[in-house]
């Protein structure tokens, strides 16, 4: 154990059970003052519930926590603030009909009493112009752009005087030049001396941004923190995925799943697949606001057999409503949507699902499943729902249907009455791919498909995706994560504000794709 | 089967614990409680005819009880058996009247169809306002009982009023001996016949079609169904109408059957007795019909305590209402504590 009074925040030997789940386990590591530390790991790693617990949100089963050479009381908020530690969640937490001011006051404080806007405003203007958040203090939260935003999460936090910042995943909601904003401001932070834990998955993030590292894996740490400067991304990559899984995986695969390093498509052939006529054709398609998000405004998108199209954006730029209006769950106000050559614009799900329309929705678990019903339920719904509702079935024979399909797509289960519930987050996806790809899927939406998945899980999701698309299934992929996108589509479409916003063919180029997200350079390289 | 059985024995715990609880509260009140339980279990199994009797009351509730969970099961909350016994009884009771002199093997289907229409036209009303505009069925169902009960005054004592009734309860001209499907004991073949068939083709309906499947996905999350291309109101709808049909049918049989009339305010608490067994049941068709048996012989209990025992009929409610309590319970509390399984893998 290195030196405990010299560290700004020391963990021992932290242990966390939720049940039967270990979620972290005999983890120990500290954090040297004034510097920028990264704690990366693969989804399921740990990373978030370490966070939690230095910020008093969890209670550890064992373990200490150390603040500046002081030991604090463990799983209580007041104390890791009242030491100086603040946590930045990964979704944010202000009240969306709050302006800056509102939100600045009652978030930092939580205490009442009376006040007055300009009151709220003067007293804030100046913290907020000193953390370089530039904004006006009457707009409301809702109406922020999502860097805004966060840089407001972060002014929040260190209303306090905080020695330590624990920033939660900052860079998943935010697109490749907020990202950079974001880095800006942490190394500000640092010159004023505050230490800095960014929880980050992509190795690119961390070694551009930096001191240390600490690599989380299964609940345990593997390594760390070792200073960044004597760490290879390749290195860094292996500690993160595990020498076992890392054999199995293709190194292209590899490198997306950790970012190692700016993401660039190189399938030679990647124009081959696609050919014949489009699967789906959007034209002019536009809705009202959607329960799902914003309208979609004159959206034309083409997919044509064997091929994977990635829609590209920062979230909440209609992705869900695109999805929502190809499933005929979205109000259209102009526009035809074809469907293997049938006009199904007026057509319900029903018949579009009859067509070959499959849909891996966003929201696994309530949008994919019905968590509290058995998995030979959940698995057969689409097939009953293409036949007479009062057709007889024997659960038998579809329980034993049921066991050969999910054992083909290798999910990890006890029995096919157990509720969907019961099953991790990969496994579940699992039972909802077994669902959705079949041999008559002809047109798959993968909507977020690896969201919350281990590494292990998301190169089985885009082994099987490559797979139907080599099959002649077309494909369209919505991710927020563009290593993602990169790696496996054929062409990248951008989203911005419920329109299309430029295309990209292989090699993509981050900052291309990254302007589009944001509308710097509406349109370039189409 | 296996997880019915499980249901089944689960909620008898929670039975149990009920029984305790009234014990208890028999005891404090001055009674001796072992003697009282002792006397339910005679009225409602053990003394001569008792099975008869309690079969009587268990066959109608057991069909509206199947109903209830059909609809539960969708995800509706139709509290409204009640009103939809009621309705049903009414239907079958002017069906009566039109058809009256024709040959009872055609008048005793028409009036069952009639009295079937009835309660599934209760149950359309509300469904098709919470499926359309999301109108709250609870809301909607527990009012339709009160206008159903209204209405029952308003036939008994106007269009079809007995001018012979004694005064005491307004009811309607007595349905004719040729049509009725078992005498004023309540206890015949045609009524078993009914609700076995009942019993059987609802039990298909869950478990041996694609609607059972759906509508029970549609029950735990309508979202998810949705996304698989489902028309919610169609199965919604449906579990509605099925289940305002069955307590229907089961008004009908208590007005051709046991009652030969209907009558203002007759069997007042059936259709929340329903709803009751449906819960002590999870729903499950099987669990019903043993449920219906229980709930039966409380109901026969509740007759013969006060004649022949000398105690008061009340500890039936009691038992009833505590009862309630604890399958409500169940889902939160105590089902937290007694929870089997349900691991991560």
């Amino acid at each position: 154990m290195s030196n405990s009074s010299k560290s700004a925040l020391e963990c021992r030997n932290v242990t966390v059970k939720f049940g039967d789940v270990t979620a972290l386990s005999e983890v120990s590591a500290s954090f040297a003052p004034g510097q920028i530390h990264a704690v990366v790991g693969q989804n399921g790693a740990g990373k978030t519930t370490f966070a939690r617990v230095a910020a008093g949100l969890v209670q550890p089963t064992s373990g200490a926590v150390n603040v500046m050479g002081q030991d604090i009381r463990t799983g209580q908020v007041s104390e890791s603030r009242a030491a100086g530690v603040e946590l930045v969640h990964q979704s944010f937490a202000m009240p969306p009909s709050f302006t800056v001011a509102e939100t600045m006051e009652f978030g930092a404080t939580g205490k009442g009493g009376v006040f007055s806007r300009r009151g709220l405003i003067e007293k804030w203007r100046a913290h907020l112009a000193g953390l370089d958040v530039q904004v006006d203090l009457n707009r409301r939260i809702r109406d922020l752009p999502i860097e805004t935003q966060q840089g407001i999460e972060i002014a929040r936090a260190l209303v306090t005087d905080a020695r330590v910042l624990i920033l939660d995943e900052p860079t998943a909601v935010l697109s490749p030049a907020g990202i950079d904003m974001l880095f800006a401001r942490v190394r500000r932070l640092k010159e004023r001396g505050v230490t800095v834990i960014l929880i980050l998955h992509k190795i690119r993030e961390v070694l551009g941004i930096a001191d240390t590292v600490t690599v989380l894996r299964g609940g345990r740490k593997v390594e760390g923190p070792l200073p960044v400067a004597e760490v290879s991304g390749e290195r860094l990559a292996n500690l993160i995925v595990g020498e076992a899984v890392a054999k199995t995986l293709d190194r292209q695969d590899r490198d997306a799943l950790v970012g190692t390093k700016a993401p660039a498509h190189e399938d030679a052939d990647q124009q081959a697949h696609a050919s014949g006529p489009a699967i789906l054709s959007m034209k002019a398609i536009s809705t009202k606001p959607d329960s799902g998000g914003i309208a979609l405004d004159g959206v034309d998108l083409e997919i044509r057999p064997g091929e994977i199209v990635g829609i590209a954006g920062v979230e909440g730029n209609g992705q869900k409503t695109l999805v929502r209006a190809i499933s005929a769950l979205a109000d259209l106000e102009g526009g035809t949507i074809d469907l293997s050559g049938h006009d199904v614009t007026r057509q319900p799900l029903a018949m579009r699902r009859k067509i070959g329309l499959r849909i891996i929705p966003f929201e696994r678990n309530v949008e994919g499943l019905s968590l509290t019903s058995s998995l030979w339920q959940n698995w057969s719904a689409r097939e009953l729902l293409q036949g007479s509702l009062l057709k007889g079935i024997r659960p038998a024979a579809i329980r034993e249907a049921c066991d050969r399909s999910l054992k083909a797509w290798s999910v990890h289960y006890n029995n096919s009455g157990q509720r969907a519930g019961s099953l991790s987050g990969g496994n579940a996806q699992k039972v909802i791919l077994a669902r959705e790809i079949d041999p008559d899927a002809k047109l798959i939406i993968a909507a977020q498909p690896t969201r919350g998945l281990d590494i292990g899980a998301t190169a089985f999701v885009w082994q099987a995706l490559r797979q139907a698309r080599d099959r002649g299934a077309a494909i369209l992929l919505i991710s927020s994560d563009l290593d993602e996108l990169f790696d496996i589509s054929d062409r990248v479409v951008v989203m911005l504000s419920g329109r299309l916003n430029g295309e990209f063919h292989a090699p993509f180029d981050i900052g291309l794709v990254g302007a589009a997200m944001t509308g710097a350079a509406a349109g370039a390289s189409a | 089967m296996k997880d019915s059985l499980i249901t089944v024995v689960r909620s008898l715990i929670f039975v149990i614990f009920a029984l305790i609880l009234c014990a208890l509260v028999f005891q404090l009140a001055g009674y001796n409680a072992p003697v009282l339980l002792w006397a339910v279990l005679d009225g409602a199994f053990l003394r001569s005819g008792a099975i008869e009797q309690s079969l009587r009351w268990a066959l109608p509730l057991f069909i509206t009880a199947v109903g209830v969970g059909i609809s539960f099961r969708a995800g509706f909350f139709n509290i409204g058996a009640q009103g939809q016994f009621y309705v049903g009884a009414i239907c079958a009771a002017f069906a009566a009247e039109a058809v009256k002199g024709g040959p009872a093997f055609l008048v005793i289907p028409t009036l069952l169809l009639a009295g079937m229409l009835g309660g599934a036209l209760w149950a359309l009303w509300p469904g098709l306002l919470r499926l359309r505009s999301g109108t709250d069925e609870v809301i909607t169902t527990l009012m339709g009982n009160f206008m159903a009960g209204l209405l029952l005054v308003y036939v008994t004592s106007g269009p079809l009023k007995d001018p012979s009734g004694s005064g005491q309860q307004a009811s309607s001209r007595p349905l004719d001996p040729a049509y009725r499907i078992s005498d004023s004991l309540g206890l015949s073949p045609t009524i078993i016949v009914i609700a076995v068939v009942v019993g059987i083709l609802m039990w298909l309906l869950v478990n041996r079609t694609a609607f059972g499947v759906l509508a029970s996905l549609a029950g735990r999350n309508g979202t998810m169904v949705e996304w698989q291309g489902a028309r919610l109101w169609k199965l919604g709808l449906s579990s509605f109408l099925v289940s305002g049909a069955l307590a229907g049918l089961a008004g009908t049989i208590e007005f051709m059957g046991p009652n030969g009339r209907i009558a203002s305010g007759f069997l007042p608490a059936h259709g929340f007795t329903a709803i009751l067994i449906a819960l002590v049941a999870n729903l499950s068709v099987l669990g019903t019909a043993v449920a219906a048996v229980f709930f039966g012989g409380l109901a026969s209990a509740a007759l013969y305590l006060p004649i022949m025992a000398g105690l008061p009929s009340a500890a039936i409610d009691i038992i009833n209402a505590a009862i309630a309590l604890f399958i409500t319970a169940r889902s939160t509390f105590i089902d937290r504590v007694l929870r089997l399984g349900g691991r991560k893998t």
